[in-house]
Parts: C-alpha cells; sequence; structure tokens
C-alpha cells in the first residue's frame, strides 16, 4: 500500500487519544446491568398501552366496538383511529421525487389495514397485563379485499390497489441513466447477467422498541424517552403533528439497545404514545415484544434485480444495466420514503468500479407486508450482491481471476476524485489497497492452492471476494433520501466548562451501540485539551441542542466528530484567552493539555477549575471584559460528505451430505480514514459481518401468499449465533478523507460486503456442479435443492 | 406477550400436586423447567387455571442404578444427565445426545419429566425413551402406573397422560451393546433437529445379533425403527452396510416438510445421517 494513503500526522499537538484503543465509557453501566434503556423509566404511576394488532392483510374496518374492552378490570381507556381523529395531524413522508405517492402516517389504522400486525386499536389499562387481558374483547369487523402478497403480482393491471388514492401500487419509480448502455452491451465480449434476489429482512435490534412518555400536568408538556436512533427527527415531527412546540416536547433516547436501522423512522406507536399522554394527562409507557417487534418493525431488503454486465476483451466492465423491483411493504416511512432502499440500490450498483454506461431503473411496489426502512447498509447489500456476483461471472467467462477482474475495474488512486455512472463522486479512498491487503491477509493464492488440493479430493471449497465502496458523513450538499426535506447534513456539538471546572460535550447523534459516547469524548479531550475521562458526553436529547437528527447513515463520527472538533478548538482559544490574563503570559505561549494551561517552557499553568473559578465565581481576578463563559457550540456540516471502501475475503466448504456451509476463513481489509478507536472499528467491522452473515445464511422473513408472517419468533427466524460466527481479521486502510479530522463513517460496512463475499464463495465451492448462486440466504435447503437439480441435470447430460 | 390469569401453587410432595391438578378438574398444568411451557403461556397458546409448580418436590430430582436399569426422577435437569458420569457409562448415547439439546442456560432449567411430557417431535429425550424402550412412572389421583415409551407419544406436542397425572420418573434398560452412535443435524448449534439417528448394535464376528435404532425430527413423534432393526440381524457386516441400512431406514420413514426443511431435504438428512451412524457404531471395537 502506498505510503501516501495513510493517514497524515494528526492536527492536534499531542493526540493522546484518538487512534487509542480506550475501553468503551459505556460497557461497565451497560455490561452491569445498570444502563438506562426507556423502558428502565420509572414515572409517577404510569399507564401501559397494549396495541391489537391486524390479523387480515388487507381489509376494511366495517365495525370496531371496544365497549366490553373499556368496562375490563384496570382499563382507564380504549382508541381508535376514530376517537383520536381530532388529536393530530398525520405525517406525511414527503419528497420532492417525480413519481413518488407519500403514504401518510396515521398511530391506528384508519378505514383500512394493510399488513398483518399493523396496529388497530390501543388499549390503556394499569398494567401490560390487564391491557392484553381487554385486547381480547374488543370486536373487529373486517372486510377482507384479498392480499397483495408480492411485489411481482402487486404491479399487475389488474391489481387491487393498497392505496386508492396512488392509483396504483408502484409508490416510487426512477430511473438512472448515462451514457450508451444498449449500444455498449451489444459491443461486449462478453455479457453476463441474471435474476438476483435478497429476500425480507429483519433488522433485529435485541431491545425491541420501546417508549416512555412522561406528561408532565403543569405545563402540559412531554418527555419521550424512546428507543430511536433519530430522536430529533422525532420531536421536530410529533411537535408538527401534536402542535406542541419543541419546548413542550423534549424527546430523548436514552440508552439504546441496537437499532441496525429498526429504530430510525417515526414509528405510529410513537405518535400515539404523546397523544394518548395528552388525552389522558397520565405517563405511560409501552415495549414491543418481539413478535411486535419482528412484525411491526421495520424491515430490509425484499428486492429482485434484474441485472446484465458487459465486458471488453481487457476486462474491463464497460457497461451496466438493472432493473430493481423492490417490495416497499404497505406504507412509506417518515421520513426516508419507501425509495429509500430501492433507489439506493440502483444508486450504489456501479460500486467502486470505472463502468462507462449505465442504466438503472427502479420501482417500489406497495405490498401487504410492513414497511421496509433503512437497515445498516441500505440498499448496498443488495447492490454489493448483484455487482459482485456479476463480476465473478464476468471473470469467470473471460478466464480471469476474481481478484484480477477487479483489479483491472477499480477506480485507481490517480482517478480521484471519481463520479460513477450512477452520479456519486468518490473522494480519494483506498480501493486498491483493499483489495491487495485483502489478498495479502487472506493467503489468497494459498487458499487458491488449498482449494485445488480439496478439489482433488472431491470437497466442495470456495473463496469468494466483495469490494465496495459507500458514502457517509453526508453533508447538506446531498440527499440522505432522495428530495427528502429535512436537513441531514450538519450536527451540533456544544462544550461546556461549568462553574466547577467540570466539562460537558452535548450532542444531538444518538449512539444506539456505535460506542459514540466515547469516541466523541476522545475527540473532545484531544482537541480541546482536557482528559479523556474528564468529558461528559450528552447526546440523544433534544433539549441539549436546537436541532439534531440522530445517528445514521454512517454519519456520526463525521459530523458529531467534525462538530466536536471545531466547537473544542473554539472553546480551548477561549480558555488560552482567560489564562493568558492569569498566567501574564501571552496567548501564542499557552498551551492546553490534559485539562490545564500551561506557559510553555515553564511551570508556570492554571488548572481548568481555577480558569472556570476566575470566569464565573472569583470576580477580582479578571477585567469584566476578558469574563468569557466557557462555552462553544459548533454545527459542523462536510457538505459532500466522504467515502469508505472495504474489500471481504471469505473462504467456506460445504458439506455435500448435510449441505451446510461452513465459514473457514474471513478477511476484512477497510478503509475509515483516521481511525478513532481502533477496538470500536474492529467490534463494528466484527458486528456487520456477523449481521453479513445472517443475511448470506440465516435469516429470513417468510410471508405467505395470504399475507401471513411465518417466522415470527426467533424459533422460526433464525439469526447466526456465536457458534456460527467466525474468526474475522480485520486489516485497516488509514487513507485520511477530506473532512474534519480525516475520518470516514464505518459502521455499516460489515453487513454490505459479507453477503456478497459469502455468495461469491459459495458460488464458487459449488463452481464444479455448475450451480450459481442468486439468492440469499443461501440456507440448506437451498443449497440442497440446487445440488439436486445439478444432480439431475448431469444425469441427463450422461443419459444423452 | 403476557400469560392470561392463573393461581399458581407449589406444593412439596407429589400426593399435593396431584391433589392440586385433580382439584383443578382439568383446567391445571404442571410447570417443571417452564422452558416449553413459559413461551406457550406467554402466547396465550396454553391458559391454564391453575399452575402447580413442581419444582419444591425434591424427591422427584435423581439419577439411580437400579440393577441393570438407571431411574431418573422427572425433575431431574438436563444439564445434570449432560454431566452423569453413570449416565456416561450406562446410558452413552443419551450422554452424547444431551449437549445436542438446545443451550446451556436452557439445559440448566429444562427436566427429562417436561421433556418427554412435552413430546417435541425433534426433542432428544423423548427419542431416547423409545430407544431404550424407557417405561415410565405416571402418578395420578388412583397411584402409580407403569406406562412404556412406545405407548406413551401420541402425536406431535401430544402424550398419553390424564390431566392429573404426572410423569413421576423413568426407568432406562442398560443396553450391552459394542457400538453406538448419536447423528444429529439442526440449522445452528443447539436447535431442534432437523433430524437426527440414534444407532446401537451388538456384534457377534461379521453380523449384528442385535440392533436398535431410532429418528426423530422427520415425523409427528419420534421414531422406533423395529423393522429396521430385524434386518440388520440378518445382513452380513460389509464396506456397504452403512449404504444398506441408509437405505433401510429412508425406506421405511416418509420425513414431514416445514419452513427449517423441505420433507425431501429431511429424506435426504436422514439417509446421510443413517450412514454417518452406522460408519460409526461399525468402527467401534465392542
Ligand atoms: C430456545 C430453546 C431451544 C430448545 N432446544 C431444544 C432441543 O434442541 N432439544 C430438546 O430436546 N429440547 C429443546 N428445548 C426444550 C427444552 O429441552 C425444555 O426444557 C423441554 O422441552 C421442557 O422441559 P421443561 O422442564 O422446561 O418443561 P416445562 O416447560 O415446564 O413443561 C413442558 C410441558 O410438560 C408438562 N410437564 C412438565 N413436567 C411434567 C411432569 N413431570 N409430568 C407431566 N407433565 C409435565 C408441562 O405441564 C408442560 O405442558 C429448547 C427450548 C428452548 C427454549
Amino acid at each position: 500500500m502506498s505510503n501516501d494513503m495513510r493517514a497524515q500526522p494528526s492536527d492536534v499537538v499531542r493526540p493522546r487519544n484518538v487512534g487509542a484503543s480506550i475501553k468503551r465509557t459505556e460497557d461497565l453501566r451497560l455490561l452491569t446491568g445498570r444502563g438506562e434503556y426507556s423502558a428502565d423509566r420509572k414515572p409517577d404511576r404510569p399507564l401501559h398501552i397494549a396495541f391489537l394488532r391486524s390479523g387480515q392483510p388487507h381489509a376494511l374496518i366495517a365495525r370496531i366496538d371496544t365497549a366490553v374492552a373499556q368496562a375490563s378490570p384496570g382499563v382507564v381507556a380504549v382508541f381508535t383511529a376514530e376517537s383520536i381523529s381530532g388529536d393530530f395531524k398525520p405525517v406525511i413522508p414527503f419528497s420532492r421525487m417525480a413519481n413518488y405517492y407519500a403514504t401518510p402516517i396515521m398511530p391506528l389504522a384508519s378505514g383500512k389495514v394493510r399488513y398483518v400486525g399493523e396496529a388497530v386499536a390501543a388499549v390503556i389499562a394499569t398494567s401490560r397485563y390487564l391491557a392484553e387481558d381487554a385486547l381480547e374483547l374488543i370486536e373487529v369487523d373486517y372486510e377482507p379485499l384479498g392480499a397483495l402478497s408480492r411485489a411481482e403480482l402487486a404491479v399487475a393491471d389488474d391489481a387491487a390497489l393498497l392505496h386508492e388514492e396512488a392509483g396504483t401500487n408502484v409508490l416510487i419509480a426512477r430511473e438512472f441513466r448515462k451514457g450508451d448502455v444498449a449500444g455498449d452491451l451489444e459491443a461486449a465480449v462478453v455479457r453476463v447477467g441474471g435474476r438476483f434476489e435478497m429476500t425480507r429482512k429483519a433488522p433485529l435490534a435485541m431491545e425491541p422498541r420501546s417508549y416512555t412518555a412522561e406528561y408532565e400536568k403543569r405545563r402540559d408538556a412531554i418527555t419521550l424517552y424512546t428507543s430511536s436512533n433519530i430522536p430529533g427527527i422525532v420531536r421536530d415531527a410529533i411537535s408538527e403533528s401534536l402542535g406542541l412546540p419543541g419546548h413542550r416536547l423534549r424527546v430523548v433516547a436514552p440508552d439504546v439497545g441496537g437499532s441496525f436501522g429498526s429504530k430510525g423512522s417515526l414509528y405510529p406507536e410513537e405518535l400515539l404514545i404523546c397523544i394518548a399522554a395528552r388525552k389522558l394527562g397520565r405517563s405511560l409507557k409501552w415495549t414491543a415484544d418481539r413478535l411486535e417487534d419482528v412484525s411491526s418493525s421495520s424491515q430490509a431488503f425484499a428486492e429482485i434485480v434484474e441485472a446484465e454486465m458487459g465486458f471488453d476483451a481487457n476486462g474491463v466492465a464497460t457497461s451496466l444495466q438493472a432493473d430493481v423491483i423492490g417490495d416497499v411493504g404497505a406504507y412509506s416511512i417518515y421520513p426516508w420514503t419507501c425509495g429509500l432502499e430501492p433507489v439506493q440500490v440502483v444508486s450504489f450498483l456501479p460500486g467502486p468500479y470505472k463502468i462507462g454506461s449505465y442504466r438503472g431503473s427502479v420501482r417500489g411496489v406497495a405490498t401487504c407486508k410492513p414497511p421496509t426502512g433503512p437497515y445498516r447498509g441500505v440498499g448496498r447489500p443488495m447492490s454489493t450482491f448483484v455487482a459482485e456476483r456479476l463480476m465473478d461471472l464476468g471473470a469467470k467467462a473471460l478466464g480471469l481471476d476474481p481478484l484480477e477482474v477487479r483489479r483491472r475495474n477499480l477506480v485507481r488512486p490517480e482517478d480521484f476524485p471519481y463520479r460513477i455512472a450512477s452520479g456519486i463522486i468518490w473522494d480519494k479512498t483506498g480501493f486498491l489497497e483493499c483489495l491487495d491487503a485483502a489478498a495479502e491477509a487472506a493467503n489468497y493464492e494459498q487458499l487458491r492452492i488449498q482449494q485445488a488440493d480439496a478439489r482433488n479430493h472431491g470437497r466442495l471449497l470456495g473463496i469468494g471476494i466483495a469490494s465496495y465502496a459507500e458514502l457517509t458523513g453526508i453533508g447538506s450538499r446531498i440527499a440522505v433520501a432522495p428530495g427528502m426535506p429535512i436537513n441531514t447534513g450538519s450536527e451540533t456539538a456544544k462544550i461546556t466548562i461549568d462553574s466547577t471546572g467540570a466539562i460537558t460535550a452535548a450532542f444531538g447523534v444518538a449512539s444506539h451501540g456505535q460506542g459514540l459516547e466515547t469516541t466523541l469524548a476522545q475527540i473532545v479531550a484531544d482537541d480541546l485539551g482536557a482528559r479523556f475521562e474528564d468529558v461528559r458526553v450528552i447526546q440523544g436529547d433534544s433539549d441539549e441542542v436546537p436541532m439534531s437528527t440522530g445517528t445514521y447513515a454512517s454519519r456520526s463520527a463525521v459530523l458529531g466528530g467534525g462538530a466536536a472538533k471545531h466547537a473544542s478548538r473554539i472553546l480551548q482559544e477561549k480558555i488560552k484567552r482567560v489564562s493568558s490574563h492569569l498566567l501574564e503570559a501571552n496567548q501564542d505561549d499557552i498551551e492546553v493539555s490534559e485539562g490545564k494551561a500551561v506557559v510553555l517552557g515553564t511551570d508556570r499553568a492554571v488548572t481548568f477549575k481555577q480558569i472556570a473559578k476566575a470566569v464565573y465565581s472569583d470576580m477580582k481576578t479578571l477585567p469584566v471584559e476578558a469574563r468569557e463563559e466557557l462555552t462553544a457550540t459548533y454545527t459542523y456540516d462536510p457538505i459532500n460528505g466522504t467515502t469508505a471502501a472495504a474489500t471481504h475475503i471469505a473462504a467456506v466448504e460445504i458439506d455435500p451430505a448435510t449441505c451446510f456451509v461452513r465459514i473457514l476463513k474471513y478477511v476484512v481489509a477497510e478503509d475509515c480514514g483516521r481511525i478513532i478507536n481502533p477496538m470500536i472499528v474492529d467490534g463494528q467491522v466484527h458486528g456487520g459481518v456477523a449481521q453479513g452473515i445472517g443475511a448470506a445464511l440465516f435469516e429470513e422473513l417468510v410471508y405467505d401468499d395470504d399475507g401471513q408472517l411465518l417466522s415470527a419468533s426467533l424459533v422460526d427466524y433464525v439469526i447466526p449465533s456465536a457458534p456460527e460466527v467466525p474468526v474475522v481479521d480485520v486489516v485497516h486502510i488509514e487513507s485520511e478523507s477530506a473532512v474534519a479530522g480525516g475520518f470516514r463513517g464505518m459502521g455499516e460496512g460489515g453487513t454490505i460486503g459479507a453477503p456478497a463475499a459469502i455468495a461469491n464463495a459459495i458460488a464458487d465451492a459449488l463452481s464444479p456442479l455448475d450451480i450459481e448462486v442468486s439468492i440469499l440466504p443461501m440456507t440448506p435447503e437451498r443449497i440442497f435443492k440446487l445440488m439436486e437439480q445439478a444432480r439431475l441435470k448431469s444425469r441427463g447430460k450422461a443419459d444423452e | 406477550m403476557k400469560p392470561a390469569k392463573f393461581d399458581y401453587i407449589a406444593p412439596t410432595t407429589v400426593d399435593a400436586a396431584i391433589e392440586a391438578l385433580s382439584t383443578a378438574n382439568g383446567e391445571g398444568k404442571v410447570l417443571a423447567g417452564g422452558q416449553s411451557l413459559l413461551p406457550l403461556l406467554n402466547f396465550r397458546m396454553a391458559r391454564p387455571a391453575v399452575l402447580v409448580d413442581l419444582n419444591g418436590i425434591k424427591e422427584l430430582s435423581f439419577i439411580k442404578l437400579r440393577g441393570d436399569r438407571i431411574a431418573i426422577g422427572a425433575l431431574t435437569r438436563h444439564r445434570e444427565i449432560e454431566q452423569s458420569p453413570l449416565i456416561a457409562s450406562k446410558l452413552p448415547v443419551m450422554a452424547a445426545a444431551m449437549r445436542h439439546v438446545a443451550h446451556l442456560a436452557i439445559r440448566n432449567r429444562g427436566t427429562i419429566g417436561g421433556s418427554v411430557s412435552h413430546a417435541d417431535p425433534a426433542a432428544e429425550l423423548p427419542m431416547l425413551s423409545l430407544f431404550y424402550d424407557a417405561t415410565l412412572s405416571v402418578q395420578g389421583p388412583s397411584g402409580r402406573r407403569s406406562v412404556a415409551a412406545e405407548d406413551f407419544f401420541v402425536d406431535a406436542l401430544t402424550n398419553c397422560l390424564e390431566p392429573d397425572e404426572i410423569v413421576v420418573e423413568l426407568e432406562f434398560p442398560v443396553l450391552q451393546h459394542s457400538g453406538w452412535a448419536f447423528e444429529e443435524v439442526a440449522r445452528r448449534f443447539g436447535d431442534f433437529a432437523l433430524a437426527s439417528v440414534a444407532v446401537s448394535v451388538r456384534r457377534k464376528s461379521s453380523t449384528i445379533d442385535d440392533a436398535r435404532v431410532a429418528v426423530m425430527g422427520v415425523a409427528d413423534t419420534p421414531l422406533r425403527l423395529r423393522q429396521v432393526e430385524g434386518k440388520l440381524t440378518s445382513i452380513a457386516i460389509d464396506g456397504q452396510t452403512p449404504d444398506r441400512f441408509a437405505e433401510l431406514v429412508t425406506s421405511c420413514v416418509s420425513a414431514n416438510g416445514d419452513l427449517h426443511a423441505s420433507a425431501e431435504y429431511r429424506q435426504h438428512l436422514l439417509g446421510q445421517l443413517a450412514k454417518r451412524a452406522m460408519q460409526a457404531s461399525l468402527a467401534a471395537k465392542g
């Protein structure tokens, strides 16, 4: 790897924290049961909510009778769409995109239900037990309208409409075009293609969704504790919907037990709990059980892609076209819209490659399922699966090694910044460096020798590569989701030294497992000149900063970190000015470090505590005009954002007797710019790969033709557990980015690369049987079927 | 997901437990390790009026050698069976199977009485009770009776007990065999089996003169394959035996399909596992 790609020496005088594997501050409380999640809140005599959920996929609600339930023991109220209709405005996931219909978000199903699991009524009682007893006493008469169970059927002209007002089940349609794809494909020496599918998946955070609304009677105010990773967006949306100004609606994301995207949208239940709290003048609690979480939280993937790639004689990919159909479920999500996942598939499909011409078209189709929404990697697990399968198919047809075909097509160091065919611009990132480093760490050539040897003994060993690039830390010039009216391009840090000398750094970002409490404190400590352990980080609280959106899209290290750096610098300047009076020294001769201002080359120093006293309390030491409040606020906008990239290599073996896949080796070489905390980066990669293994081999939400979810419990929805996850080797390429601090976002990458790498490894393992991999997860059942078909085919050939 | 209302009784003797069940008049349910029952309660798929907790009845927890039989109390935890040296030496197939039963935390709570009573078609202990020709000792208001394992399992998740009866212990005759194997495939480590085969053989020079074969995970109940056992004693052992055995097993079982595995795939697994199991059983020097 070339040396200039390495991070430059830090711009911080003596970086003690950034770059160090500091143990996570939050872990002590989280691992010893002292964390505080939304469900741990104990407001005064709270009421509990239970939701009656639809068992019908698509039906008119003819009648709801709640009288008996109302009279049931402990029940305080039963709400339906009708009984709360005057208490809120629907939330509209607006977008400027053409060919998009925004389905309004309602707290309870109104007039019609559109998926099994949709909330129809809410019982509010003195305990959850009594509330669930009363659910059984609500009578609902439905007039079934027929399930729309598959996107491919829902686009038919005669299909019933899920949203009549939309006039179509295609809620979003888009096309990206560059160059003459048809012509280039025509001219291609090798054309490869296929129909690729990733089935529906659950994000499955360990903590299910959970809300506590604390009602404050004396000023008709609500504090909503929510297991959300977008508390700022939730605050703004509910404020608008309920007509409550921000100073009467505080939204806090306390400790949050994972999201993976499932807590990254506004939910009907969040609206309902606030409406009910106000209507009843009481505090309320609700936590989804696992069944509710799996069947009503936003889901992932559910896309089918028909794609084709053309190569010239040198193995250069010249052209790519794809038609994507996304099964987006029954509703758009707020604020991202139902376009979020499927549109990103087409916008990222060319990936890290220099492909000349491109056509990508996408349709997001409404079906009777919960909405799809953000899921770790958004669009890119699918786009990478397709592009990387095509690369391997191309390599096979061209007789090239899969490593070599990627080397010939990746954007090269001299090409950056590079605009790919779909329009995304990659800034300088170590694409080739990751490829080479992964190959070296995996001992790629040796692996190929091992594979040849294994094949000679009839064993099914395969090696799979996946390279990808992603956009992280997106600034205001690019929308996180297409055409969205909200600003996702900036974040604020507010750093204060109070009258005791204590340092508090407040952010709007909202860690839900990423360790931001640690990494942001590392940045503040270095840039302010404080001791790491003296910095308290507050996040995810709408009262702390005027505006924020939260943590998603691999943005918090870049945006939160950038804001932290700038605010720290401003505050450090203030400290220097104040201490120049106290130390009677020139400002330029003062260095701030380890919580002290020191006159360079002397032992004269003042601590932050002494400085705070001089500024706030002891009115004799400083001239009035030098008493600057020790606080700094900075809102950082990286404008464009920055790229992150990686190459994954997996080696697998398939047991022909059981059709099980065993992962023998897994290597990730990734470039996330300057690393703030290597231990946290490794952890994010490990966790992401584990989830990617889930997508590749295990996880699938199965809906039958009647719209019923067949895999609604964790007995049937199978996720990888510790024995199924191999040791993952992680190699870091630290090519500094152009944003503040040189960071790049890296929380999603593992999930992006792993499905494709494992799919390619399985295809490689099965290539002696002439089997291709085009659907994930590759369960033993699917492998069995493919091997059976191959057996029949070869028997057929032998008979000829 | 909260259970419907129920009364809770925690007797300390079997008699008191039976009395509580009788009084409940068919509306009672016993609680052992709770690993299968509590999810059913939470899903409101089971709605007993009275829950009779057996965990305070200390006399129901034991593993004993009784002549040429091993007796296990109904409240004995999976983990105790897994770690028992007596089980390891006298009922080796059971010992091998126990580590396939769920995960450690579940094995610490789950009981043999609960497992056989729950009668999951993919659970190890029901299958092993068939495999070993176990006798279940069952107590009701009119005293104790013995039930052969073969008669105990009626259907998926259904046993032959009356509502006021409980399993108090199981007796497993010890097999004097030369080779055995327990083979299982589950989606993940600790999951219920997609298919499983247990084999034990006694060799006499180049023939098998006694054999035990049971399978599970493929039908509504675990299955003892007596037909296959009979045929095994009439064939000479050679390199083809494992394949012949696999054919015998698959020809007399027709596997069920579900969300996790189709009937065809299960049938395939069954054959593969049978082959492996016979290879291992014959390889042992007894
Ligand atoms: C995640 C998970 C994975 C699992 N995987 C496996 C596996 O791979 N293999 C496997 O074998 N099991 C598995 N189990 C089930 C586990 O072994 C249970 O312990 C067992 O099925 C039930 O035992 P229990 O003592 O917990 O019974 P309980 O749950 O207390 O009771 C189960 C049923 O038996 C009845 N019952 C209990 N004791 C008696 C008695 N003495 N007489 C009459 N009726 C009685 C109860 O009334 C109830 O109907 C798994 C469980 C879980 C939660």
